[in-house]
């Protein structure tokens, strides 16, 4: 059985002007231990999917349709008090500020120890020694000290530590990881991203990476699921979706890339930007930014087609794999 | 060599922190400590960085945002931070400046043509408003912008757009010098090709010299022509993109170029840099790398190490490499 498997996933937001559909078809899964990246750009609903599974969605937001399947129960139809069984427990959730997760007003020993306690059965004394045991396990230098700590007496990189410690503490088998290292640097970022691959790796934790950033996502997950406007664009397995994307949007989403182009060249761009969801174009809601754009474009979404377990929402996937990958 | 378009000599900027206020010696933050820059005509100068190491300030220097505790800033080879307002206006129009976050740097309650008149009426109050008119409409066309844009409020547009309205609204006075900090960081990787073109064609039609700030490294090797690595106030490299990306010499600029993911789909691996960014406000003694640098001996304990010169024309602030420990 699959750690978590998501079916038909609709997501809306009803509002005076009438309904948005901010998600829409998402289907995926997940295996014990398993890295899956969920890449777009800001509203693309990567966001929006990961709370939906977690059934944090702010009001008015719903799950107007689909499954939720988590460790064999639906997580869709759980009343808050079972859903706080799961939170935080079996699903931990990692954020882009460590400050929205911390409390400034607490010590990390007592946020950790706290949180423990919430879940489990046991005592103080043995809650701090597990803490010991998690920041030294994220390389915490000191750890029985840092419990002393507050938050803002850390830097940023110890901060998301933390947060990363903390997540860990109830030994979950997901983890949810919301732009974890968008908002460090690039050296801290390394070491952040090193540092999580190797312990989901250690405890086999199934890890949802929600990032822009493809290079990361292709040097953490197995899988990788593009997403755009509310639906997803392409997904598959890693490997093959950056060495072979068949969905227009991902290959330009490469091609933009510094790295991709020849130096001091005008980069490849990708004209215009993301439809909003209450000016969703007609068709294939990439069609204005599209350069194989044909007729079909303007009057049908396109199915998500299965090119043999990678599948792109393109009516062109299939020629688009004869091109090749990019260079 | 002919004179530089503009040089910041042995600048230093501390800043007041805290302290009593009958203390004579207050705590201070050493932003800056002795970088020296010269950037000539037609060049696309970047200065790369992590959070906290002077980078902005040292552009903001540059700018007569902020006065220099010592050195000297020269424009043509004319110094110009000891002049007064008035006699520094003539540069204030030569020199323009993007800044990071396009939501904060745009005026909410003014509309864009306003804010795009605005520089032109300081800097050229003998213009007419019809030359006026035909100026913004002339400029936004050429970054791309629909002169219709003008009647329009900054929140009616995208992170993108607001990006390329500063970049018009910087480019109306017809500046030789253009400081860019962080301009593209706010973006969404698609949007953020289209500005980096954006920027590149206004730098061939108007002959501009850029000052880009950035900790982006692949963008870096795409955009610049000559790169200063700065760490903790101090310049430790600076070299043209191409010997800078294919012989980093100092540690800390190969730790920097390792850690920017590819899209090689290839497990991460741990970058070997131990420790955290010491406190500008207590900087350690030597060279400033040496708690974190693999490479580090007594000397680079003791001795702070200068720019030294080498064949290539790069120049690295290194004793390891000095000494031939290090190559």
């Amino acid at each position: 059985m699959a750690l978590l498997e998501v079916k038909n996933l609709h997501v809306e937001f009803p509002t005076r002007r009438g309904v948005l559909k901010a998600l829409r078809d998402v289907n995926f899964t997940l295996e014990k231990g398993e890295r899956l990246g969920i890449v777009g750009e800001s509203g693309a609903g990567k966001s929006l999917a990961a709370f939906a599974i977690i059934n944090l969605l702010s009001k008015p937001g719903r799950i107007s349709e689909g499954e939720i399947i988590f460790e064999g129960q639906d997580l869709s139809k759980m009343d808050d008090t079972q859903l706080r069984s799961v939170r935080g427990n079996r699903i931990s959730m990692i954020f882009q500020d460590p400050m929205m997760t911390l409390n400034p007003v607490l010590t990390i020993g007592t946020q950790m120890i706290e949180t423990l306690q919430a879940h489990r059965n046991i005592s103080k004394e043995e809650a701090r020694l597990i803490a010991i045991d998690r920041l030294n396990e994220v390389r915490i230098p000191s750890a029985e000290e840092r419990l002393e700590s507050y938050p803002h007496e850390l830097s940023g990189g110890m901060r998301q530590r933390v947060v990363i410690a903390i997540a860990l503490l109830t030994e979950p088998a997901m983890i949810i990881a919301d732009e974890p290292t968008t908002a460090l640097d690039v050296t801290i970022q390394a070491e952040i991203m090193s540092l999580m691959l190797d312990l989901c790796k250690m405890h086999n934790v199934g890890l949802i990476l929600i990032t822009h950033d493809l290079a990361v996502v292709s040097q953490v997950t197995q899988k990788i699921m593009v997403m755009y406007a509310g639906r997803v664009a392409e997904q598959g397995p890693t490997r093959d979706v950056i060495q072979n994307p068949r969905h227009p949007y991902t290959r330009g989403l490469m091609s933009a890339l510094p790295q991709q182009n020849q130096a001091g060249k005008r980069l490849y761009q990708i004209p215009g930007s993301m439809p909003t969801l209450d000016a969703m174009p007609e068709g294939c809601p990439f069609n204005p930014r599209c350069e194989y754009v044909g007729e079909r474009c303007y009057t049908t979404v396109p199915e998500l087609e299965d090119l043999g377990g990678h599948m792109a929402r393109c009516f062109k996937a299939r020629e688009l794999k004869e091109s090749g990958s990019l260079s | 060599m002919s004179t530089p378009l503009v040089e910041a000599k042995e600048i230093h900027k501390n800043f007041d922190v805290g302290g009593h206020f009958l203390q004579r010696e207050k705590p201070q933050v050493k932003a800056i400590n002795d970088v020296s820059v010269s950037i000539h005509e037609g060049e696309s100068f970047c200065l790369v960085g992590e959070s906290g190491c002077g980078k902005s300030t040292l552009a903001r220097t540059f700018m007569g945002l902020l006065k220099p505790s010592a050195g000297e800033i020269h424009y043509r080879g004319k110094r110009i931070d000891n002049l007064g307002h008035k006699d520094r206006m003539p540069y204030f129009q030569k020199m323009q400046m993007i800044f990071q976050n396009p939501y904060a740097s745009l005026n909410p309650r003014r509309t864009i043509q306003k804010t795009l008149e605005e520089p032109l009426r300081f800097h050229f109050p003998d213009l007419t408003d019809k030359e006026i008119g035909e100026k913004v409409e002339e400029v936004m066309t050429s970054v791309g912008n629909d002169p219709s844009w003008g009647k329009r409020y900054p929140h009616e547009f995208s992170g993108g757009q607001r990006q390329r309205i500063s970049i018009a609204r910087a480019l109306m006075v017809d500046p030789d010098f253009v400081v860019a900090d962080e301009p593209i960081s706010a973006l969404d990787v698609s949007i953020q090709a289209q500005v980096l073109n954006v920027m590149m064609d206004a730098q061939e039609k108007r002959k501009l010299t850029y000052l880009f700030i950035t900790h982006d490294l692949s963008v870096v090797q795409h955009f610049g022509s000559r790169v200063g690595v700065m760490y903790l106030g101090t310049l430790c490299e600076l070299a043209d993109t191409k010997t800078l990306y294919s012989n980093p010499r100092h540690p800390y600029t190969q730790v920097l170029l390792g850690a920017i993911p590819t899209l090689s789909c290839e497990e991460m691996t741990h970058t070997k840099l131990t420790g955290e960014v010491p406190s500008a406000m207590n900087l350690p003694t030597g060279c400033v790398f040496h708690n974190r640098c693999p490479h580090a001996n007594d000397r680079c304990k003791r001795e702070v190490p200068l720019l030294r010169k080498l064949d290539d024309g790069a120049a690295v602030a290194c004793h390891a490499l000095e000494e031939g420990r290090i190559s």
